[in-house]
């Protein structure tokens, strides 16, 4: 099987681009600001001062895992959104290039099937996704950490989570770039697929406001496929913050996600098997 | 031993989007390659020469027709794995260097490549100096002979070349030409689409001409070329005294000192040259009288449209 090869061949093309070099220079950038801005006074697990840039930000005594709590909810959510669109914009280039004129020829002639080159593009993005999630959560548990000893690994699942939404978005991305070999349009399917995410998240407020007909059913039909991205964010934030979390809910949550990621890129393989280049 | 290429009744047409035009790119092509073969396709700009070779990889999927490629279906990439492709225009990732598109490559076509193999496919084509370097500065020239790099990893039984010496400067020619040589020895079919007419006339030993999507002429080069029942021979100089002589034979003079005569059989042939010897005639040479092949691609265009 050769989805690992395509896999890390798109690895390669996006260590090349700016927009990842620039993702990476400024998550680091962050990262080490924080390192050197942010004073933390933890006194018996308690966390007594917090200091950014030398001024004292919170007073209150509080025991420095709870502190914290706050911090990570809003990192994961910052991780999610901000990866969503980053990743929207910078990966909506990836299959339109994969099937430039030149270049799919010269792959389609090697032995490799078609639907391994459409799985390999989608593995290595979410890999990518993956990768830049965890380097920002990962990053900002060793800060936190190594200034408070609070050590969890929770934010680091939340990326993934945060990851695999992203897959969603991505594989309707993909499935639009085989019918129409278009950065654009690749990066509006991705957009879209973001507000009806949001939309499907309040699926329920918002059918009951709307008066039946085809409008309504339509509405009710595309939201009941596409991923709740705002439940899907609150479930990373809930797990970044150690907060309780319904498992059944989560685990529907993450089946319903790859169903729609499965189904999209069954139906860009299906595409892509009979396209002429 | 399957022929590395056997292609009956081959048919494809493209459609508008919206399905409003057709155009017929492949009407009826029947092709066989034999094995160790340099075979060249030419034919005039939209002929379907490219989409010819798109079916023969299964990059496009024709409409009917049967594609043995060295005795597989060109779907399947157990096949594919024994072909070398080099596309007309081969997008290479600008960012990557030689040796990494070449381990990417080889990756994909399931060959452990290490470094030093590498770098000996590289120096086979004269690109030892650029092997470390971005491809994105590369010349069209050194480009084209990174592809071929490619097209030659695994050295596959059949290599299929689609403008193999576009960009390249004559020097480069040579040194292609030398290297496709040296993989026909090897036992490697050739396929190679060009328009570069005498590029094909000294590589290829087979000639197939493809003109509005059907294959006109076909066959070993030497056989269209050669012009029927006509013979091209050269006498020693001063011999027969007088040229008026020969004239009077049925020859007639023709460029570089040569003398041409149309005979219908080797017997024909034979009393001529009988005849000219007792006029004084001193054979050095004689050869079947032969066109080159720009002028036989233009009497089948000819053909072909009337």
């Amino acid at each position: 099987m050769k989805t690992g090869a395509v896999a890390l061949d798109l690895l390669r093309e996006a260590a090349a681009r700016r927009w990842f070099l620039a993702l990476g220079l400024a998550l680091t950038a962050l990262l080490l600001l924080l390192v050197t801005s942010l004073r933390l006074e933890v006194v018996d697990g308690a966390l007594a001062a917090t200091r950014l840039f030398g001024k004292p930000i919170f007073h209150d005594i509080r025991p420095a895992d709870v502190a914290l709590r706050p911090v990570f909810l809003v990192a994961s959510q910052m991780v999610f959104w901000c990866g969503l669109c980053f990743g929207v914009l910078a990966c909506a280039d990836f299959a339109p290039a994969l099937l430039s004129p030149g270049r799919i020829e010269h792959l389609l002639s090697l032995p490799v099937q078609r639907w391994e080159l459409l799985l390999g593009t989608f593995v290595g993005v979410l890999t990518l996704a993956a990768g830049g999630a965890a380097y920002a959560s990962g990053g900002l548990i060793l800060v936190l950490g190594a200034k408070t000893g609070v050590w969890t690994g929770w934010p680091l699942i939340s990326a993934l989570l945060s990851a695999l939404s992203f897959g969603g978005v991505y594989a309707g991305m993909l499935a639009v770039a085989v019918w129409v070999r278009s950065a654009a349009l690749s990066a509006a399917a991705g957009a879209s697929l973001i507000g009806l995410g949001l939309l499907a998240t309040y699926r329920r407020t918002l059918l009951d406001v709307m008066g039946e007909g085809l409008g309504r059913a339509l509405f009710a039909g595309v939201t009941a496929l596409v991923p709740p991205l705002g439940k899907l964010a609150d479930a990373a934030g809930a797990l970044a913050s150690s907060a309780p979390l319904a498992p059944g809910g989560v685990l529907r949550l993450i089946l319903g996600t790859l169903a729609f990621a499965g189904g999209l890129l069954a139906l860009a393989a299906w595409r892509f098997e009979r396209r002429d280049f | 031993m399957p022929a590395a290429l056997a292609v009956s009744s081959l048919h494809k047409r493209f459609r508008s989007r919206f399905g409003r035009t057709e155009s017929v790119a492949l009407d009826g092509v029947d092709l066989e390659v034999p094995r160790g073969e340099a075979f060249g396709l030419i034919g005039p700009n939209g002929a379907g020469k490219t989409t010819f070779i798109k079916c023969l990889l299964g990059i496009a999927h024709p409409d009917s027709g049967d594609i043995a490629l060295l005795g597989g279906r060109p779907g399947d990439p157990r096949a594919r794995a024994r072909v070398g492709y080099l596309p007309e225009r081969l997008a290479l990732p600008g960012a990557w260097t030689a040796r990494a598109f070449l381990a990417s490559v080889g990756r994909l076509k399931g060959i452990v490549l290490e470094r030093p193999a590498i770098d000996a496919l590289l120096d086979r084509l004269g690109l030892t100096e650029a092997a470390g370097r971005r491809i994105r500065g590369f010349s069209k020239g050194m480009r084209q002979r990174l592809g071929l790099a490619a097209a030659l990893l695994g050295s596959p039984e059949l290599l299929v070349l689609d403008e193999p010496t576009d960009g390249v400067d004559p020097l480069g020619r040579v040194e292609i030409r030398q290297l496709l040589a040296a993989e026909l020895s090897r036992g490697a079919t050739l396929f190679i689409n060009s328009h570069l007419l005498s590029e094909t006339e000294r590589i290829c030993t087979r000639i197939g001409i493809l003109s509005r999507g059907r294959l006109v002429r076909s066959g070993p080069l030497e056989v269209l070329t050669a012009v029927q029942q006509r013979w091209r021979a050269r006498f020693a100089p001063g011999t027969p005294e007088s040229p008026g002589l020969l004239l009077g034979l049925g020859f007639e003079p023709v460029e570089g000192g040569a003398w041409e005569l149309a005979a219908a059989d080797p017997t024909a042939l034979n009393q001529a040259l009988d005849r000219a010897r007792t006029a004084g005639a001193q054979l050095v040479e004689l050869e079947r009288a032969s066109r080159d092949l720009e002028d036989v691609l233009s009497e089948a265009l000819a053909a072909g449209s009337a």
